[in-house]
């Protein structure tokens, strides 16, 4: 007799044999790309129009942030909205991952109780549509940059593993929110309060250097503080973060990324029930 | 995970999967949706927020090529429960399911998991996350639009679809991409008169073909017709296999309904 192709057996609480599981998800990376395509192709972000709304929809929101800062007093140089456009982009590469993750599973509920795939590729396939819609918006930045005068430096490059690590984390966190989803469906009603917490918690509207010393708690729990402090020097001061933030932010990424996916892997062949 | 580029040549009589003492058993949570609302709420209440329920016990059952295995059942009985644990999609609880070859699921529910995306976008989806690649699916796509008989409608979002539309490109992609084992669950009853004619016509092609077929359905005159086997489920547990005549009658009787028009209704 042949050997089986496949042998389906009990499993005990734990993760699925991670090489197997890796081939598996490597094989169908295509459908990643073409899962992300069609849902941006849904969004219409094929279109002139989609595309200008990717590129106006950040600058609007800047802009509407502007205000606020003006209004409530703080500083409105040219540099403080440089600050505020670059640090903002990046919150919404995470901010996108998280909502676009939180349903995925939940919303691919036919495909889950149809056919046998790695469900992680799910809440992937958010995080690579956030970092589409991200992409244009790192233009604008630049342009926005070379308009208000800001230099640019060597250490501008430091960009490149800030963004890497901000990548990591929001994967992370996609992997989390879309299985803590399938147990609490209540969860994605209350993201968008997480995420408007997240927001006025990062520095973004205002310079981490303008934190009380009394609130210096929320530098060390929200993992976005560190990050948007290095984006912030790389990017807009043409600086190297302090290497402290740096590590702090890829031990907050990778240990979300790292619970976040254990937990996944060990729930996920019980989702087709769940659903 | 099945990948349906494996399909090879397959003798009749060879063993296509082979289920043994298997068992499943889940909790699923009372409520329709569960929330952190509902779980707050009844903290404290002692109320039990999961039910425990038991959807096979020890189920053998050996499924060879070449064989068109009819599995019937009442509603609840663990059919469709059974050939997920065939398809991959639920571990079981006990026991060990071998399958020997690749497997195309039409369950239930069919393709298309993104009402909003088009038939085509779908399509391509769905045999992509089957592990297919985007060459063998665009290789047999032309066939498959062709069988569904959907025309200019593969382009228009899957939430315009008719329920027949629906299962058309279903059944066309599962019969289309000819997979070694073919689970077809419930899935033939919604097309028109034509169309089911048309997919009973494949199904005996792809009997023809030494593939693996499983049915399962409530239409007992399309399994008499098409089946060489019937195994009939009741309540998570296999009762009895064998002759599709001898089954069904039992089965029939057992409903108290004798050979009513009801239950003989085709597909």
């Amino acid at each position: 007799m042949s050997t089986p192709l496949q042998v389906y057996e009990p499993f005990k609480a734990g993760l699925p044999k991670l090489g197997r599981y890796w081939k598996s998800l490597w094989s169908r990376r295509t459908f990643i790309k073409e899962y992300s395509k069609s849902e941006l192709r849904e969004q219409h972000f094929d279109s002139v129009f989609g595309q200008l709304w990717l590129v106006l929809n950040p600058l609007l929101l800047s802009g509407v942030y502007f205000i606020l800062i003006v209004i409530i007093g703080g500083a409105t140089d040219s540099q403080r909205y440089a600050h505020l456009t670059a640090s903002l982009f990046l919150f919404y590469l995470v901010a996108n991952s998280l909502t676009g993750g939180v349903k995925s599973i939940t919303a691919g509920q036919r495909l889950i109780l149809n056919t046998a795939f790695p469900r992680i590729m799910l809440p992937i396939s958010a995080l690579v549509i956030a970092i589409f819609k991200f992409l244009p918006t790192l233009i604008v930045f630049v342009v926005i940059k070379a308009i208000v005068g800001s230099p640019f430096a060597v250490e501008m490059l430091w960009a490149i593993p800030v963004l890497l690590i901000t990548i990591f984390l929001a994967l992370g966190l996609a992997i989390t929110i879309s299985c803590i989803n399938v147990y609490f469906r209540d969860i994605a009603s209350f993201l968008p309060y997480l995420t408007r917490t997240l927001l006025y918690l990062s520095p973004i509207l205002y310079l981490p250097s303008d934190i009380k010393p009394s609130l210096r708690a929320i530098e060390i729990f929200n993992p976005l503080f560190p990050i948007l402090d290095s984006w912030s020097r790389a990017m807009v001061q043409g600086q190297a973060p302090e290497l402290s933030s740096m590590l702090q932010s890829l031990a907050w990424a990778t240990g979300i990324f790292f619970i976040g996916t254990y937990f996944f892997l060990s729930r996920e062949r019980e989702f087709a029930v769940r659903l | 995970m099945s990948s349906l580029s494996a399909s090879k040549a397959h003798l009749t009589n060879e063993l296509a999967v082979s289920i043994r003492g298997v068992g499943l058993t889940y909790t699923t949570s009372i409520d329709k949706k569960p929330t952190l609302k509902s779980r707050a709420k009844s903290l404290g209440r002692g109320k039990k927020q999961t039910r425990v329920v038991r959807a096979l016990d020890d189920v053998n059952l050996d499924i060879q090529y070449g064989h068109v295995l009819g599995i019937i059942g009442t509603n609840g009985a663990g059919k469709s429960s059974l050939m997920r644990c065939v398809a991959g999609i639920l571990p079981p609880s006990q026991g060990r399911i071998e399958v020997f070859g690749s497997v195309s699921t039409l369950l239930a529910l069919g393709v298309g998991f993104n009402p909003s995306m088009s038939g085509r976008d779908n399509v391509f989806l769905g045999g992509l996350a089957a592990g297919m690649s985007r060459e063998e699916i665009a290789g047999n796509f032309d066939e498959i639009a062709d069988f569904s008989e959907l025309g200019e409608a593969i382009d228009a979002p899957m939430r315009t679809y008719s329920s027949g539309m629906y299962a058309r490109l279903a059944f066309s992609v599962a019969a289309v991409v000819r997979p070694d084992i073919l689970i077809i669950d419930e899935a033939l009853s919604t097309g028109d008169a034509k169309f089911k004619e048309k997919s009973l016509n494949r199904v005996k092609e792809l009997r023809g073909d030494d593939r693996a077929l499983i049915l399962v359905s409530h239409a007992m005159g399309t399994l008499r017709d098409t089946c060489n086997d019937v195994a009939w489920l009741h309540k998570g547990k296999l009762i009895q296999r064998g002759e599709p005549d001898v089954v069904i009658d039992a089965y029939q009787e057992f409903l108290h309904l004798g050979k009513s028009a009801a239950i003989d209704e085709d597909v």
